[in-house]
């Protein structure tokens, strides 16, 4: 048979010389076949360990909690273009992703992932508590707020404020969700200046007991995390008045349902309602009509009432005696940065895998398409920003480190570092996935993309445990505070990163070359000249307002731009000096190399920020000259695109369908399926 | 054309068809050097030959492939270091590596043993089919080995914790808990073997869906026994997802009070009987590999597989070859004896690269940047 269609082919072509021996097959085109980028890009370093480097800490244990979700059906996994990606299926409606997000920490606490995390002690605890944190986190919003709300807010409420009896009594029952607590702070007259809540707890020596009351609407406790379904506890910041005096802001334990989940009486609970994201949290509002508690429910580590209706503190100062109070926040903004870090990898790590095999208008025609990131204006886009979010990580590293080794002494450092951080980092996370959503088009669109809906899920952020703007001044009042008093006992400056006041002001050369702009101690002394003019600067502004008599409140409110711009070169200057110290652990070779080049793209990318040329740190001509090795920088590390966001180390089913064979996750088969 | 009776893999030509058959029965179809160099060869000529579009595997006798040929490898070491060892897996797993990615499909018909180095040779292909004789396993752990070629991706993404309990237990499937936990993607009674194969050489597509309905035409959904322990997958779960072995033998412990049911005392025993340190490697194994592609699960399962050659952290592979498959007295003393004595930092070592001058990490062969089929993109 087979010869004789040879011989039949051989004549035709013979007889009709010009037909086409084969017939021409239709191959799909090399630019609209997905390439995977792996295949392509080449890691010049080792991924694993610069991931090593970046999460810090606890590896293994985030490597287990990741197959834990991967694993569970809980989790929702859905396969796409062959491979499975977890995340909660936001359609549902709110009462659904609400019981899901419970299902899965009920799932995860069976597992034993909360095991010490209220009765272990120590560094390590700390740190592994907040390593899951980070890849809870990566799953989903809701899950780690709701979990932080029950850990961090509640539980760290009992451990800082309580003393050993609330310890004995509470701990290990928050720790296996016998008891799910919440915290009552907020009320909707009242959200950042918590001193002026208006819940007033009375005592009744008679009973023994406080008499917790909401007098007004404004005073309805809101927000509340938890509240409107699951907890069965609350934390209730209130107004403590004793005999007639206000003692100021105090807290009690309140239980508001009993262990059926039924309202306990004299509480009235309403549902804050849907979201525009965190919809899998139960946020609800409380009022409190006459709810007596037993005396022993007043967190007495700062101050205490007698069985006979004594106020008793060791705080005599009443500013103290609060900022106390505030300690937990402090956890829960640690948290709240160090999160907000991981957000922005997840949509680098798409932008730019999706970048890697997107491809769009072709240079000359009948070339292939260029790819997205090989246009310098998408590596000027989204390169700069993956260098941000490195230095971020070791910033984030740093706070967790100066978190868990606190101290009484290192208390204001940490308050100042983590407020700037947390500042700093969740608007910086929302641009990057600003960025990154467009950066993917129309895909960045679609809820199944992650980029775009992360936004909504995280827009909180900058108003949760702390507003930003108001974080941000708090700073920049720290650091006037520091200046006077160092000024007043004439002393050199030390803590808060200010060791370079006492040092003479560093010079910026008038040509800067690229060696110099690629120095780490030319981008060092750059940052630091700037916080130092701008503190001068700050404090000549506020003194002379204080000169002319006015308040020093009304001198901080009205130098409010000098204030956030101080804020800010604190924020870059203190980010640059961890990602300094991270590189110095590295032994030479290409890990460092890659690295340095991300660290100069850090630093240049805030040298090119307004401030410079607004109060004249660079010339016009050396911002230009910044701008320009930065378009260089982009390009060199164009290369290493992969691999710096491979570091990571966050697991494929974690990112989403774009980030991958986007084509055959949209196929019409897969449809079908 | 056919390849002569001796030859340990045989070849067929059938129109788009290459029929590749282990035939080495007197010791299962356990895979030799020759065996692996020669598919290697074989895979390597199809990907670029366009007359070939599908490569059914099977084996000759009673089984498909018992694992690869650790009593050669044992003595190979003996005579040569350990070396020769570790040239025997590199190209083991770069076979492996190649079938993972191969840009046409294979069909293995699994209609007996497949065991260790037999699983490497099939699950990393499209198509696996099995019938009522299939057999599987994957019993590293007894031998003081851990699940190697490829296991730690193809095992971790079984459902649930399913694979930890395979990996570590080395407990037997049957045809129809294979094709159940996805092991297998068809199930074909074994008398219906030569027509399928017959329609599989007629076919002259790769298209995947294409063959899958040809298989599919055969197939049936066999009924799991009722003791079957894919029908505990609840128990399975809640104990292999513990963190450590240790704990996990503590859960199946807490189990076995609460249940009596004959197979978690079983597992218990099995676990208690298998190397400590490769239980332990081999959890971590498949924990990182849940989390990696293909290509790098195979290149750290080349670092681990090193240092279990060259024995300097334990020298338990060469006991429990010796107990097992040489003086067979299934009674190997496993050094260090005991989970708690394993410490983790030796668990890393494993992990870790090797330090010997000239070693070097595996190479995993180039692949093609395009055409390559969605579900060999998806694995890398």
């Amino acid at each position: 048979m087979d010869r004789a269609y040879q011989r039949t082919r051989i004549l035709t072509n013979h007889l009709i010389p010009n037909s086409p021996a084969q017939t021409v097959c239709l191959t799909s085109n090399e630019c609209l076949s997905y390439s995977p980028p792996e295949l392509s890009e080449k890691y010049a370093f080792d991924v694993g360990e610069m991931r090593r480097l970046m999460d810090g800490h606890d590896v293994e244990e985030r490597d287990r909690l990741f197959g834990l979700i991967i694993q569970s059906k809980l989790f929702n996994p859905r396969v796409r273009g062959g491979k499975v990606f977890v995340s909660p299926d936001y359609n549902q409606s709110m009462e659904q992703q609400r019981e899901m997000t419970w299902k899965r920490i009920e799932y995860l606490s069976e597992r034993g992932v909360f095991r010490g995390w209220m009765t272990g002690k120590g560094e390590d605890v700390e740190m592994k508590r907040f390593a899951c944190f980070e890849v809870l986190g990566l799953f989903d919003h809701s899950i780690s707020i709701k979990l932080g709300v029950h850990f961090f807010l509640w539980g760290g409420a009992i451990q800082f404020f309580g003393t050993k009896h609330h310890h004995d009594k509470w701990l290990r029952d928050t720790e296996n969700y016998l008891i799910k607590g919440c915290f009552a702070m907020t009320e909707l007259g009242h959200g950042s200046n918590v001193r002026g809540i208006e819940t007033v707890t009375t005592y009744d020596s008679n009973t023994g007991e406080f008499i917790i009351n909401t007098p007004c609407e404004s005073a309805q406790k809101y927000w509340i995390g938890g509240a409107a379904k699951h907890a069965t506890h609350t934390i209730v910041f209130s107004q403590l008045n004793i005999n007639g005096t206000n003692e100021g802001v105090h807290a009690l334990i309140a239980q508001i349902r009993d262990a059926d989940g039924n309202v306990c009486p004299n509480i009235r609970i309403a549902d804050c309602g849907h979201k525009i994201g965190l919809n899998g949290v139960d946020n609800g509002r409380i009022w409190f009509d006459n709810v007596r508690v037993p005396r022993e429910n007043l967190l007495n580590s700062v101050a205490d009432v007698s069985p006979d209706g004594k106020y008793l503190s060791s705080i005599k100062d009443p500013d103290q005696r609060f900022a106390a109070f505030l300690s937990p926040l402090t956890a829960g903004r640690v948290n709240i940065a160090v999160n907000a870090v991981y957000q922005s990898k997840v949509g680098l790590a798409i932008a730019i895998r999706y970048a890697l095999t997107r491809r769009a208008f072709s240079l000359k025609a009948n070339e292939p398409e260029v790819l997205l990131l090989d246009y310098p204006s998408h590596q000027r886009r989204l390169l700069p920003l993956l260098a941000k979010i490195y230095a971020m990580s070791f910033a984030a590293n740093y706070l967790k480190m100066l978190y868990v080794k606190r101290t009484p002494q290192s208390n204001k450092t940490i308050h100042v570092v983590s407020s700037s951080f947390k500042a700093t980092i969740t608007w910086s996370n929302m641009q990057i996935l600003q960025e990154c959503r467009e950066a993917c088009g129309g895909q960045g669109l679609k809820t199944e993309n992650r980029v775009g809906h992360l936004k909504a899920e995280h827009d909180v952020q900058s108003t949760f445990e702390g507003d930003n703007n108001i974080l941000m001044q708090q700073v920049s009042k720290a650091l006037f505070a520091e200046y006077v008093a160092a000024q007043k006992r004439n002393k050199v400056f030390k803590g808060l990163g200010l060791e370079h006041m006492n040092k003479p002001c560093p010079v910026i050369p008038s040509q800067l070359t690229s060696t110099t702009l690629r120095c780490s101690q030319f981008q060092m002394d750059a940052l630091c000249l700037r916080e130092r003019e701008l503190l001068n600067r700050f404090v000549a502004d506020v003194s002379q307002c204080l000169a002319r008599g006015e308040s020093k409140e009304h001198s901080f409110n009205t130098n409010y731009q000098l204030a956030e711009d101080l804020g800010k070169a604190f924020s870059d200057q203190a980010i640059f000096q961890t990602f300094v110290e991270a590189e110095a652990t590295l032994a030479a070779g290409s890990l460092k190399d890659v690295l340095g080049m991300v660290r100069s793209l850090y630093a240049l990318t805030c040298l090119e920020d307004v401030t410079y040329l607004r109060y004249g740190y660079l010339s016009v001509d050396n911002a230009a000259a910044v701008r320009g090795e930065i378009t260089k920088l982009c390009s060199e590390l164009r290369p290493h695109a992969l691999a710096l966001v491979s570091s990571f180390g966050i697991p494929d089913a974690f990112l989403s369908p774009i980030a991958f064979n986007w084509v055959d996750a949209n196929s019409w088969s897969s449809v079908q399926h | 054309m056919a390849s002569s009776q001796h030859e340990q893999v045989l070849v067929e030509e059938k129109s788009f068809a290459r029929i590749l058959t282990f035939n080495r029965t007197k010791q299962l179809n356990a895979l030799s050097f020759q065996m692996i160099s020669r598919l290697l060869e074989l895979f390597l000529a199809y990907e670029d030959d366009p007359n070939v579009k599908l490569i059914i595997l099977k084996g000759k006798g009673r089984s498909f492939c018992a694992g690869g040929d650790v009593a050669a490898v044992v003595h190979d070491i003996r005579a040569g270091g350990w070396r020769a060892g570790a040239n025997f897996f590199m190209k083991e797993f770069t076979l492996n590596y190649l079938m993972a990615t191969f840009s046409k499909p294979q069909v293995s018909i699994l209609n007996g043993i497949v065991m260790g180095g037999g699983n490497g040779a099939s699950m990393h292909g499209r198509f696996r089919v099995a019938t009522e004789n299939s057999l599987f396993a994957m019993p590293e752990t007894a031998l003081g080995l851990f699940p190697d070629v490829g296991a730690s991706y193809f095992l971790s993404r079984l459902p649930g914790f399913f694979g930890e309990y395979l990996g570590l237990t080395g407990a037997r499937l049957d045809g129809a808990e294979m094709f159940a936990c996805g092991l297998a993607t068809h199930f074909v009674p074994s008398a219906k073997l030569p027509m399928l194969e017959a329609a599989l050489c007629a076919v002259d597509s790769s298209d995947p869906a294409i063959i899958s309905s040809i298989i599919g035409q055969y197939s049936e959904r066999p009924p799991l026994k009722e003791q079957s322990v894919y029908n505990r997958l609840d128990v399975i779960d809640r104990c292999f997802s513990q963190k450590t072995v240790e704990e996990i033998l503590s859960a199946l412990e807490r189990e076995a009070v609460d249940r009596r049911e004959g197979w978690i005392s079983t597992t218990i025993q099995t676990l208690k009987k298998a190397s400590p340190t490769s239980l332990k490697i081999s959890l971590r194994s498949i924990r990182v590999g849940r989390l990696q592609g293909v290509g790098p699960c195979l290149v750290r399962e080349y670092r681990m597989v090193c240092h279990v050659m060259r024995g300097e952290f334990s020298k338990d592979f060469f006991e429990g070859c010796r107990a097992i498959l040489l003086d067979k007295d299934k009674n190997p003393k496993w050094e260090p004896s005991k989970l708690e004595l394993v410490a983790d930092s030796t668990v890393d070592s494993y992990f870790s690269k090797v330090k010997n001058e000239d070693w070097e990490d595996l190479k995993l062969p180039a692949r093609p940047k395009f055409n390559l089929p969605p579900y060999v993109i998806a694995k890398l």
